[in-house]
């Protein structure tokens, strides 16, 4: 035990050391530009027009065909690097890509990057069906209202700087939904799980051309926002170096030229009067404060509690679920009536040999797409339950399997002569028995449970994970995610405590 | 009237037939012993007589009830609870023992009697801690099998089978998973049975011990009874040439 506890103390440490080394922002800039070969571009590969991969599997878009001129004028290699776009402060902080050039609103984000000047001015629309009768912003009163995961939409309805305007708004809403991508909002949106998507008009824009005529937009917008090139805080000669670059694009008229191949001219803002520039920002970043360690280590903990409760309510109903399903399943593998041992053999496989990821969206989306079923909100959870204990289920069948069959057969014969009926030999001889079998292997798929939970966010149900994202992103720091690890660890750590002191107890016997 | 009636089983596996028209009766209170080389059919007719195997052809009685019908080459069995009711008539003592090792040696006796026949728990356990003082082993009441030596488990398991109050008892090979010395206090036991005049049919590699206790010994190979008898019979002065020669073998 001891030992033991000298082991947590030192992981504990250890994460404790990662986590001060992250809080740090970093002030030593590799890259002095003069050597520079190569230009590296982080950008979400679904958004629409900004960057994103086509048909041909090509990585295109307005942002794109802009960093390639860049680079073209610079001499510079220009290397399209997509990023799961939670993750992108990591890479950015890590130097794997050299700027974000994706849409990227700087509005709120104004002291966590080096900008550029602004070079889109954005807005947010409202999505909807077009058959759904909403019309206006007032309609959207008691509707469900679907936003990508720390997107300008969010921020603009229930970030902290919201308008008072839009917190009104958002507060007329029955929920407001997070997904994580654009292609789930929309979904989401037709299989009804979901009134309107909120989103860049831009975007919206090229989605509404793209899937025909069942969407529409909504006259009225919400906010206005700006699109920038964010760079790692400091990294201002890369940025200069970029942004002179964009300016003689402009003088020439490229800049122009590009933003009318992607239908953007409405937009295109750089160098527009009023429009935020880089030494305004610039400004803005230098006049921060630095919270104290502790101070943003309680805050982020804080607001990842809430997460807690969900994730663990997916793991005790899905054990709950879960373990007594896998009996029957056990039961039906080993069926002496063929058709059920196969049917249940096919389930299996299917179980273990596709992703738990796509099992989910298949049982959220599956009733729209195959039975034409509208989707209610509540499903949502349902569905994730649902999901996770079917595929729990189908591990623990097997697990119970080769722990029944562990049990010699001579205690069945035993049971048989002594008279024992089915059920009693089961009950009384062969369970009790499976049970010490089985209990490592179960100990294994609970732990993972545990980890697993984080996958609910394909269904944009918030639990601890999806929690951490979010905070990471908006705090522009991946703090949150090694405190979101913590809490994994030492749920585990429970988890695996209890599973030892039950295995103790059922040392009593060889 | 006979305790254990078996009339012309044949009993194949995968097309070789291991029991090729056996017929037995036993009497109460007699002692049975089988012997033979092995894969000669003893433990599968034990099997088969237990219910643990099905049999293709031929008939089963225990004290007049059908158990197995013979119908012109098949066998019809007995339904359900009637197979049930006979089950209570035998019980088996198995060469692994066969305990069940979660459960505690009181436990182990007394819950086929508490949840199978429905007896009073009282009254089920007095008979289980009489049964361990006779087997000598009323201080192993709490003990689990894992911390038993073999001869004491195999005890337990006797105590376990007569628990169940049986007409007759069955042995597998009771003794073949024992050292010489365990060996004994085993055969002691079936000794006092025997003095008690409890109904036993045993399959036994003892062929000293099957002569000292048998009323009848049956001498089986290739799935045939060869010959049966007296132990002075059979095993003093047989008189078939396959007799003679296992039994000069087993001297050795």
């Amino acid at each position: 035990m001891k030992k033991k506890t000298i082991i947590f103390m030192l992981i504990m440490s250890l994460m404790a050391g990662m986590l001060v080394a992250c809080g740090k922002s970093s002030d030593d800039v590799v890259n002095t530009e003069a050597g520079r070969t190569t230009l590296i571009v982080g950008f979400d590969a679904e958004f629409k027009p900004y960057g994103y991969k086509d048909e041909n599997g090509e990585y295109v878009g307005f942002d794109l065909d802009l960093a390639e001129e860049v680079c073209e004028r610079n001499g510079w290699n220009l290397v399209k690097q997509p990023i799961d776009w939670a993750s992108k402060d990591m890479e950015l902080n890590s130097n794997s890509i050299d700027c974000i050039w994706n849409g990227f609103t700087l509005n709120g984000r104004e002291t966590d990057y080096t900008w550029t000047d602004a070079y889109v001015d954005n807005s947010q629309v409202v999505v909807v069906k077009s058959n759904s009768g909403i019309r206006e912003l007032t309609d959207l009163a008691d509707k469900n209202v679907i936003v990508q995961a720390d997107s300008s939409a969010l921020a603009a309805l229930a970030g902290e700087d919201a308008s008072e305007d839009n917190k009104a708004l958002r507060s007329t809403f029955k929920e407001l939904q997070q997904v994580g991508d654009y292609n789930s909002a929309f979904m989401n949106l037709e299989a009804g799980a979901a009134d309107a998507i909120c989103m860049d008009i831009g975007v919206a824009k090229y989605e509404i051309e793209a899937r025909g005529n069942d969407f529409m937009m909504l006259p009225d917008t919400i906010s206005s926002e700006e699109y920038g090139v964010g760079f790692k805080l400091g990294n201002t000669s890369l940025r200069d170096a970029v942004l002179e670059t964009l300016y003689e694009m402009v003088e020439d008229g490229t800049y122009a030229q590009i933003s009318d191949k992607w239908d953007l001219s409405d937009f295109a803002c750089l160098g527009n009067e009023g429009t935020s520039t880089a030494k305004e920002l610039d400004a803005m970043a230098a006049t921060t404060k630095d919270e104290s360690f502790l101070e943003k280590f309680a805050d982020i903990a804080g607001q990842l509690l809430s997460g807690v409760g969900a994730s663990l309510l997916i793991f005790i109903l899905t054990l709950c679920f879960s373990l007594p399903l896998g009996l029957l399943i056990c039961a039906g593998r080993r069926s002496k009536i063929k058709p059920v041992a196969w049917l249940v053999k096919f389930y299996i496989s299917i179980m273990r040999g596709t992703p738990l990821m796509l099992q989910l969206l298949v049982v959220f989306f599956g009733p729209f797409y195959v039975f034409g079923w509208s989707l209610s909100t509540s499903y949502r959870f349902y569905a994730v339950i649902i999901g996770f204990t079917l595929n729990y289920a189908a591990y623990f069948a097997e697990i119970y399997r080769s722990g029944v069959e562990a049990v010699p057969v001579g205690q069945h014969e035993a049971a048989q002569v002594l008279g024992y009926t089915k059920i009693q030999t089961f009950w009384k001889v062969t369970f009790p028995q499976m049970v010490k079998h089985v209990m490592p292997p179960v100990t294994n798929e609970v732990i993972t449970l545990v980890k697993d939970t984080s996958l609910a966010f394909v269904l944009a149900y918030t639990e601890m994970f999806t929690l951490a994202k979010q905070v990471a992103a908006s705090q522009a720091s991946i703090m949150p995610l090694f405190i979101a690890g913590l809490f994994y660890y030492i749920f585990n750590y429970v988890v695996a405590f209890i599973m030892e002191r039950i295995e103790k107890k059922l040392a009593y016997y060889k | 009237m006979s305790i254990l009636e078996i009339n012309k089983l044949k009993k194949s596996f995968d097309g070789i037939e291991v029991l090729k028209d056996i017929s037995l009766k036993v009497k109460e209170g007699e002692v049975v012993s089988i012997i033979g080389p092995s894969g000669s059919g003893k433990s599968t007719l034990l099997r088969c007589a237990t219910l643990l195997e099905k049999m293709d052809e031929g008939s089963l009685l225990y004290c007049d009830e059908v158990a197995v019908k013979d119908v012109g080459g098949a066998t019809i069995y007995a339904p359900k609870n009637e197979l049930r009711h006979i089950k209570e008539y035998f019980g088996l003592v198995f060469q692994n023992y066969n305990l069940f090792p979660h459960l505690s040696v009181m436990k182990n006796i007394c819950d086929a009697p508490i949840s199978v026949q429905k007896r009073d728990k009282e009254e089920v356990k007095q008979e289980a801690e009489r049964l361990l003082e006779k087997m000598g082993l009323e201080d192993k009441k709490e003990a689990y099998p894992f911390q038993l030596s073999g001869g004491q488990r195999q005890r337990v398991a006797i105590a376990r089978a007569l628990a169940m109050n049986p007409k007759m008892l069955f042995f597998d090979e009771p003794t073949s998973a024992l050292d010489p010395e365990l060996t004994q206090e085993v055969l002691k036991v079936l000794k006092d049975l025997a003095k008690d005049k409890m109904t036993m049919v045993i399959v036994t590699h003892e062929i000293e011990f099957a002569r000292n206790i048998s009323d009848r010994v049956i001498f089986m190979d290739g799935g045939v009874i060869i010959e049966e008898g007296t132990p002075s019979e059979v095993i003093e002065n047989p008189s078939n040439e396959r007799t003679k020669s296992f039994l000069t073998k087993m001297k050795v």
